[in-house]
């Protein structure tokens, strides 16, 4: 049985060059994420340090979220509670009613997209405007994002190229990047001039002061705070952090670990509304609080979105965003998707070889793949187990647990080297699909052990 | 509608154990033996420029030399007499589009990653954002070596917005090309005195 997402993995396979091509650009920044940890002898220190600080924090969530929301009230901020994305959205409409709103710059937002915001927004008349450039380009195309840091990875600059010169009236067959990014910036600027509440989303909440901390490079956050008078800012409620000087430690692993930027060009702390303007908070549970009383998954609340587990993970890079059915890919995906609803999402649990480079990766040191692993012992009681795969491992279940049998098998394990392809690759083999197998040793660890070839180290 | 109430209760209900908070101040932040020489050469790394203004040197000649072209110059510094108006006296931040040119005064400089601190001391934070390049002036002095460093220095002023610059504007969103001049300043120089 083949899941949605290996389905959808073998049509992005089917496109080997820009397979390729997503593979090794991600694989690039992975590189260049290393890079930027390796430069700092303390890396390994900050990431226990995030991780120490977030769980602290997710769990007394209570306690912080009561001072930052008195704080931010305290420097003029309107705050709101929203239980689920339905009053999340009915609150933002209601503000842009109030205020006879017509227009609404937003910068990225993770939240907004789990929300639905903007097709809510646009069938209740609101222009809305996403104004990162990844974003824009999807909005203009009709897609949906297919990683959380860069939104169109999926994209060739010749899509763009011809989309820009549909809707934004570009120079036939121009697609470099420097062009086409002019021609946005001069598009948004005209949206930035024009709109009357920028929205933004929240990568910090500080406790102790209040303040709202946005991160991006392109500074659309700002020039969309900065034009209108009226900030609306969507935040998880997990996005607390409790003081100043606890932001340092996350503010130098983001950009790090996400794009292996020493910092991201922008990072924007907002406090108090513009003169004469508006700010307001919506603070946003939809689901958070249960997770908090889920131990298993508890970790996923520690999340930053930088991005990072999917660009170190072997399945995502070689199956792009798509292929998983949950708006958020890669590792933390899989979890995200399967705590919203594990019916619907099980297909993504398939997309993680267990090869652990995620957990190594995330600088908030979340235990993804052990979670994955988890959600795949329980798949049976969603009535989701892959039956060639139960065959499979009840098979190796009965090798395992009889050791003679287990060596003998082994002993001819290597035979599979000399077997067809036709018969390694076969149609009950998938695993195959889109896999080489391994190369069985000549001889196994035991048996080379048992005669002594291994020599243990002096 | 959901209230404050409702949900901080749902979160109580749902948190079983309580972890401690860390000490930060265990963690060591990395120290350069030149932290200014390392804010000018990450400056650069970042896609921006830094430097430092020679005793001899005049801003304004600066700004002239380098700057040839700009015809819009905003800046509400006093040393700065080649700006052609100061963004204070502009009512609607809307007016300051067009502006090819803004000096601006910074707070502290992180060595680690290039970025600077720039507590809001303009009318409209527009400013820092919409002009087409950006001069940051700062005091030589003032460079720290990391972010818990400067953390521990920020103020925020009246205006209740602050935020680190590191370098110019840019996106890779096309095929991961990096592109200078997303939205924001298409360079960016740090003049240090
Ligand atoms: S799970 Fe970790 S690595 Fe993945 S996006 Fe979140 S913080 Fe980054």
């Amino acid at each position: 049985m083949s899941t949605k997402h290996t389905k959808a993995a073998e049509r992005f396979l089917s496109d080997k060059q820009q397979e390729t091509w997503h593979n090794e650009t991600l694989w690039f920044v992975r590189e260049k994420r290393d890079r930027m940890a390796f430069s700092l002898p303390e890396w390994e220190d900050l990431r226990e340090m995030a991780n120490k600080i977030k769980m602290h924090t997710i769990t007394h969530l209570d306690k912080y979220l009561d001072q930052f929301s008195e704080k931010a009230e305290a420097n003029g901020v309107i705050v709101h509670w929203a239980k689920d994305a339905a009053e999340h959205n009915q609150i933002v409409l209601d503000i842009l009613h109030g205020l006879n709103a017509k227009k609404m710059v937003k910068s990225k937002s993770m939240l907004t997209e789990e929300c639905h915001l903007n097709d809510f927004l646009i069938s209740h008349g609101i222009d809305v405007i996403e104004s990162d450039l990844g974003e824009r380009i999807l909005q203009l195309k009709g897609e949906m994002p297919s990683h959380i840091v860069l939104p169109a990875i999926h994209l060739k600059r010749q899509q763009v190229g011809e989309l820009f010169e549909d809707k934004l009236h570009t120079e036939k067959g121009n697609s470099d990047p420097t062009y086409l990014t002019r021609a946005a910036r001069q598009h948004l600027r005209n949206e930035f001039l024009t709109a009357d509440v920028g929205m933004t989303g929240c990568n910090f909440g500080v406790a102790e002061t209040g303040d709202v901390v946005v991160c991006t490079n392109e500074g659309n956050a700002d020039m969309g705070t900065s034009m209108p008078k009226v900030h609306i800012v969507s935040m998880g409620l997990e996005k607390i952090v409790p003081t100043v000087q606890s932001l340092g430690v996350f503010t130098r692993l983001l950009a790090r670990s996400a794009t292996g930027q020493p910092s991201t060009t922008y990072t924007s702390h907002f406090r108090k509304p513009v003169d004469g303007g508006q700010m307001h908070y919506i603070i946003v549970d939809n689901g958070r609080s249960d997770i908090l009383g889920n131990k298993e998954h508890i970790q996923t609340l520690k999340c930053i979105r930088c991005g990072a587990c999917m660009n170190t993970c072997p399945v995502y890079r070689r199956s792009g965003g798509f292929s998983y059915t949950y708006f958020i890919p890669g590792p933390i995906g899989i979890n995200l998707g399967m705590l919203r609803h594990p019916k619907e999402y099980s297909d993504n649990v398939s997309a993680c070889s267990l090869c652990y480079s995620c957990n190594n990766v995330c600088p908030v040191k979340i235990d993804l793949a052990d979670q994955i692993y988890r959600w795949r012992q329980n798949l049976d009681s969603y009535g989701k187990a892959d039956p060639l795969k139960k065959t499979m491992s009840a098979g190796l279940k009965f090798l395992f647990e009889r050791p003679g049998l287990y060596n003998f098998a082994l002993k001819f394990a290597p035979l599979v080297n000399h077997m067809p392809h036709f018969m390694v690759y076969n149609g009950l083999n998938e695993w195959g699909k889109g896999r080489e197998l391994p190369r069985f040793a000549k001889e196994s660890f035991t048996s080379m052990w048992k005669s002594g070839k291994v020599k243990p180290k002096k | 509608m959901s209230n404050k109430k409702d949900i901080l209760y749902s979160l109580q209900r749902n948190i079983s154990e309580r972890y401690d908070m860390p000490d930060i101040d265990l963690l060591e932040g990395i120290v350069y033996p030149d932290p200014l020489e390392k804010f000018i050469e990450v400056s650069k790394a970042v896609g921006g420029d830094a430097l430092v203004l020679k005793p001899e040197e005049d801003i304004n000649e600066f700004i002239k030399t380098h700057y040839p072209e700009a015809k819009t110059i905003a800046s509400n510094l006093r040393e700065i007499e080649v700006a052609t108006f100061n963004p204070d006296e502009v009512e609607d931040p809307h007016s300051l589009n067009g502006t090819d040119l803004a000096i601006v005064q910074g707070e502290i400089g992180v060595a680690e990653n290039g970025c600077v601190w720039i507590p809001q001391n303009v009318k409209h934070k527009g400013i820092y954002f919409i002009a087409e390049y950006l001069v940051i002036v700062l005091d030589k002095t003032k460079v720290v070596n990391n972010m818990h460093e400067a953390y521990r220095q920020i103020n925020f002023g009246e205006k209740g917005f602050g935020v680190f610059i590191s370098g110019p504007s840019k996106t890779a969103d096309i095929e991961q090309a990096l592109v200078v001049g997303a939205h924001g300043a298409k360079g960016v120089t740090v003049i240090l005195k």
